[in-house]
């Protein structure tokens, strides 16, 4: 398709994509992801114009993006364009106490969602033997939660808001052992890390409409990896969830548990839970396989 | 087809080529209801934007459209079937006259066509940098230097 165009010859045949008017560019624009509409701002004033159109962007943006203004103070919202809302809801908003943060996805505008562990229930958290809160650059929340040792291992956690309808991936992001920085390089310790691979820990979740999933992990390296494989954030994938109607707003519980008194485990870091739209990660992984 | 008790109308093209049409098809187009509405329609609808190469296709749409229209909201297999017929439709034209039927449904109003070519636009120039974009379809850079910074950190956050 597209063998002749006016500028091929330097005549003009016929009209180009630098003819059409502002409001056929917007229309354009719609089957195009944000990403791509800011790039392609630099073309001429109409793509610019047809850029920053509200049109356009009241598309791209999930549809109780009021929800999300509602955390922010009003004065942050007030004035701005739709394209503008975009911009500041796709940058993490914090919420209850700044242990929680929703944004939406820049290539898709869902709506996606994190939880530290500073905002879950954890047995034993205040007893300082058992964990500690390890303040870190590696979390989004800047904080972790450390286990030395415990027999009873139980972290719960809850959430309730307006999620567009949906399928949605909630998964746990551990880290075996705990790390520091030495001379600016990254080292792992593991003189804590036992246990786990005598028995799997459980994760499930449920929701408010009757959904529920769970699964089991051993928190070991993976068969076939070496001990290095054990030195990242690994996210242990909890299951799937649905939300056919964004009202009434949908609770999800989580759980990650290891609960056999026969035996104590230790030596990890706890940072959060993700909740995102299956497509979004589906993405992350098209691009991370690219890279 | 339409019965021969149905209304119908002649729409000629700005090449004096004349197409015969119902009713129906006329009203596709919104621009040319306002003037069967209007009452102004006794004669040839002279369209002064559009060729009769352009009108053809577009009379062509209009038709498929009439005919095959999906029977209701829940009629996905009527929809589906629509929007293959609309695939293949457009896969016989070249951008060039791609943009012609962009500027001319935006000129009769068809709501339909535009959103299906501004589709096949977006499908094209898709994963492209602005500067291939602007090389293959000649867009003429009216910016000032100024302005490019400006566009550059009006944009940036979406690169985060």
């Amino acid at each position: 398709m597209g063998s002749s165009f006016s500028s091929a010859n330097g005549s003009a045949i016929g009209p180009s994509l630098g003819d059409i008017p502002e409001s056929c560019v917007a229309s354009v624009f719609l089957h195009l992801p944000p990403p791509e509409i800011c790039n392609l701002a630099r073309l001429n004033r109409a793509f610019r114009g047809a850029a920053s159109s509200d049109s356009v962007w009241e598309k791209k943006l999930p549809r109780n993006y009021q929800d999300l203004l509602d955390l922010l103070p009003l004065e942050r919202y007030q004035s701005l364009s739709k394209k503008d809302i975009f911009a500041l809801l796709s940058r993490p908003i914090p919420f209850d106490d700044g242990n929680k943060e929703v944004w939406i996805d820049r290539l898709t505008g869902q709506v996606c969602m994190a939880i530290s562990a500073k905002g879950m229930a954890i047995t034993g958290i205040e007893d300082r033997r058992y964990w500690n809160w390890i303040a870190t650059e590696e979390s989004r929340f800047h904080v972790v939660a450390y286990l030395q040792q415990i027999w009873w291992f139980e972290i719960d956690g809850m959430i309730r808001f307006n999620l567009p309808p949906g399928i949605y991936c909630l998964s746990f992001r551990i880290h075996l052992g705990r790390f520091s920085k030495r001379l600016g390089r990254r080292v792992c310790h593991f003189e804590h890390t036992h246990g786990w691979e005598l028995k799997p820990v459980r994760f499930s979740l449920s929701t408010s409409d009757g959904q529920e999933t769970s699964c089991e992990y051993y928190l070991t390296a993976k068969e076939g990896e070496e001990m290095s494989g054990r030195e990242f954030w690994r996210d242990y994938k909890v299951g799937e969830f649905v939300v056919s109607c964004s009202e009434p707003s949908t609770e999800v519980r989580w759980s990650m548990k290891q609960i056999d008194c026969t035996h104590s485990k230790g030596g990890i870091c706890v940072d959060s839970v993700f909740i995102i739209p299956t497509d979004v990660k589906q993405n992350k992984k098209r691009k991370a396989a690219v890279k | 087809m339409a019965s021969s008790s149905t209304n119908k109308f002649v729409l000629k093209s700005n090449d004096d080529v004349s197409f015969e049409v119902t009713e129906a098809v006329a009203r596709e187009f919104q621009v040319i209801a306002h003037i069967i509405d209007d009452d102004c329609a006794k004669k040839a609808i002279p369209l002064s934007n559009v060729t009769g190469e352009i009108l053809s296709k577009m009379i062509e749409y209009g038709k498929k459209h009439i005919e095959e229209a999906p029977v209701d909201e829940e009629d996905e297999e009527g929809k589906k079937k629509l929007q293959i017929w609309d695939e293949e439709f457009m896969k016989q034209f070249n951008m060039e006259i791609v943009f012609q039927l962009i500027l001319a449904s935006n000129y009769l109003n068809n709501k339909g066509l535009l959103d299906l070519t501004c589709c096949t636009v977006a499908d094209h120039i898709k994963d492209m940098t602005p500067d291939e974009v602007r090389t293959l379809f000649n867009v003429k850079n009216d910016y000032t230097t100024e302005e490019e910074e400006e566009i550059r950190k009006e944009n940036s956050w979406a690169f985060e």
